[in-house]
């Protein structure tokens, strides 16, 4: 397919104002992935020139991964890579296969609080506050893990079904680190060498880095 | 089905204290019941021939249990008690009776050996029954038999119906069950458990699609022959003819509906599944990675990371102009708020009363006074004067009601108007 194909194409609009916006596009929205597919090469040559790759992961979705400073770029914040790591065990667990990967909210909470513990996710998720209140706390980490969640949903790695979550595909992206056999640290430091992931220092609350 | 107090029967169940309590020896026995009386075409059964059969299927389900003759003895009572085995002959208690099932038992047992799963089989047959009954309607409406027509629509046409829908839920439970059996065969076996999951996500979707494709077939050849029935009983005023012909259409589109609905839900499972096979399971053989995870995750608040992606501003997309008509204010002539006081004379005033009681001596409607007294009063006043004449009026006057009409600009109701 050509770019000016492409570019003419009826979905072109929709899947461009997506994919900008950090987007992940997976087998779901099957009219766009078949758009995508079929014009990766042009897309790829068009996307590059701004500064983006257009990446088709091995588990079958797409996304603009930033390779210089010519457009805004973003960080996922400690929330949602602690809500979205919970969404990729939940993904790779076969009991949620009975559902279609449809699970509960209070499921992935309880998964996100056994795996991480209570008092160090109250930390990581508020690590500057001196005075603690058990009550404030709880509902401002229910408030934070909810916030997580529409910015995943956003981000094309969760749909919401009714009160319920539904895991989709680009959840793989947060199990990047430990799919290979070697040791995660230096599977983390492939992914920042290449722009996928970024270590974070500082906790802070602006994750977004300005072009 | 008759109207039912609910209340007054709520309250007799729970004043009799109405309790059910099958145990699955009970249900077993009350089965091989069904399945005995069905064979032997004799629906009933004598004491003695009921303990022989209590006693083969404790043999078949509970080999080894103790004295089965008393606990034969003690499931008759129960059974009895709750009114699922019922005395049929008047011999009182001097010698041994002939039981039957009731209807109670019968409807438990038809539950539970009738639910079984839509087939490609059992589909065709009830729909070859429901055509043929249907070929049978439509000779009864062509002879325009219209009781018969309504008769057979409603019980034969929808026992048939139900029957399909019971095997639809059949369906649904075993749809539910491989679910569960893939999700299980997964959490047990992992890889080596690829092949049997795919082999069982084909065979059900196959069958769903077979029954859908049939469904379809079979649809459009019911739904002819209802068209038919229902034209012929508008021709000839059968109105209950034709309201079972279009209650018999909407239980097939249910059914068609299903078999629509159903497919789709499970081409969503089998894609998830799939994809869940190819990208999860396959890549990671020994099942590693979940553990490494739940590893990493638990480690992750020491040295944390976060994933990187673009978020561009977003293109500012115009929307088009909106061309609406301006549509005028609702407005009304703009009067002067303040206005200044009318000088009048008070001594060549007449009070309103004389003014009105000589107005009412020849007039013997309401509408007359008005008439005479309002074409001097300026319009802005004339609701407001109007008020009060007709005040005046019912004070001097015995009124009756009358109908509405027009004085002037206002519309009024025209009393009849009779010395007190």
């Amino acid at each position: 397919m050509s770019l000016q194909a492409v570019i003419e194409d009826v979905l072109f609009p929709q899947v461009d104002l997506s994919l900008r916006a950090g987007r992940h596009i997976d087998q779901d929205d099957f009219a766009a992935y078949a758009f995508l597919s079929e014009g990766q090469a042009a897309l790829e040559t068009f996307y590059r020139r701004y500064g983006w790759d257009l990446i088709r992961s091995t588990e079958g979705f797409f996304y603009l991964r930033p390779t210089s400073t010519k457009l805004r770029r973003r960080r996922l914040g400690i929330a949602e890579m602690l809500v979205g790591q919970s969404l990729a065990y939940l993904f790779l667990d076969p009991a949620t296969l009975e559902a279609a990967g449809v699970v509960s909210r209070t499921q992935v909470f309880e998964i996100l609080v056994n795996l991480v513990g209570e008092e160090r996710l109250k930390l990581a998720l508020f690590p500057r506050r001196r005075r603690r209140d058990q009550r404030t706390e709880d509902v401002q980490v229910r408030q934070e893990f909810d916030r997580a969640l529409r910015t995943l949903q956003s981000l094309g790695f969760i749909d919401f079904v009714d009160e319920q979550v539904r895991l989709r595909q680009p959840l793989m992206r947060f199990v990047e680190v430990v799919k290979g056999l070697s040791d995660p640290r230096e599977s983390l430091a492939r992914l920042v060498a290449h722009g996928e992931a970024e270590l974070v220092d500082e906790p802070d609350d602006e994750e977004d880095v300005e072009a | 089905m008759r109207e039912v107090d609910l209340n007054r029967t709520l309250a007799s169940l729970q004043s009799r204290n109405v309790t059910l309590d099958v145990n699955t020896g009970d249900l077993c026995f009350l089965v091989a019941l069904r399945q005995l009386g069905d064979r032997s075409a004799s629906p009933s059964f004598d004491e003695e021939a009921l303990f022989d059969i209590y006693e083969q299927v404790c043999d078949l389900i509970e080999p080894g249990a103790q004295n089965p003759r008393k606990r034969a003895a003690h499931a008759l009572q129960r059974l009895r008690d709750q009114r699922l085995l019922g005395r049929i002959d008047g011999n009182g208690v001097i010698s041994s009776g002939e039981y039957a099932m009731t209807r109670l038992a019968s409807a438990i047992v038809d539950f539970f050996i009738e639910d079984d799963a839509l087939s490609r089989e059992s589909l065709s047959i009830l729909t070859k029954a429901l055509l043929w009954q249907l070929g049978d309607v439509k000779a009864c409406a062509q002879r325009r038999e219209w009781d018969q027509v309504v008769l057979r629509l409603r019980v034969a046409v929808g026992d048939l119906v139900a029957g399909i829908e019971r095997r639809q839920q059949g369906l649904d439970a075993q749809q539910h069950d491989v679910r569960a059996r893939i999700a299980a065969l997964l959490r047990e076996d992992w890889f080596a458990a690829v092949d049997a999951c795919e082999a069982l996500l084909e065979e059900t979707a196959v069958t769903l699609g077979e029954l859908h494709d049939m469904l379809l077939q079979d649809a459009t050849l019911l739904h002819a022959l209802l068209h038919e029935i229902e034209r012929l009983a508008m021709t000839d005023d059968g109105y209950e003819a034709q309201e079972a012909a279009l209650r018999a259409m909407e239980h097939v589109d249910r059914v068609c509906a299903w078999g629509g609905s159903r497919q789709a839900a499970w081409s969503d499972y089998y894609q998830y599944v799939q994809r869940y096979l190819r990208t999860v399971v396959r890549l990671d053989p020994q099942r590693a990675v979940s553990q490494r995870l739940q590893e990493h995750v638990s480690s992750y608040v020491a040295s944390p990371y976060a994933l990187v992606f673009a978020q561009a501003d977003p293109t500012l997309v115009l929307r088009d102009p909106d061309r609406r008509p301006v549509r005028a204010p609702v407005s009304r002539p703009r009067a002067p708020r303040e206005a200044a006081p009318d000088l009048v004379d008070a001594a060549s005033q007449v009070p309103l009363s004389e003014t009105v009681a000589s107005a009412v001596d020849d007039a013997d409607r309401l509408s007359q006074v008005l008439e005479r007294l309002l074409p001097d009063v300026p319009a802005p006043r004339r609701y407001l004067y109007a008020g009060r004449i007709t005040g005046e009026v019912a004070r001097i006057r015995r009124v009756s009601r009358g109908p509405w009409n027009g004085v002037l600009d206002l519309q009024v109701e025209d009393w009849e108007l009779r010395a007190k």
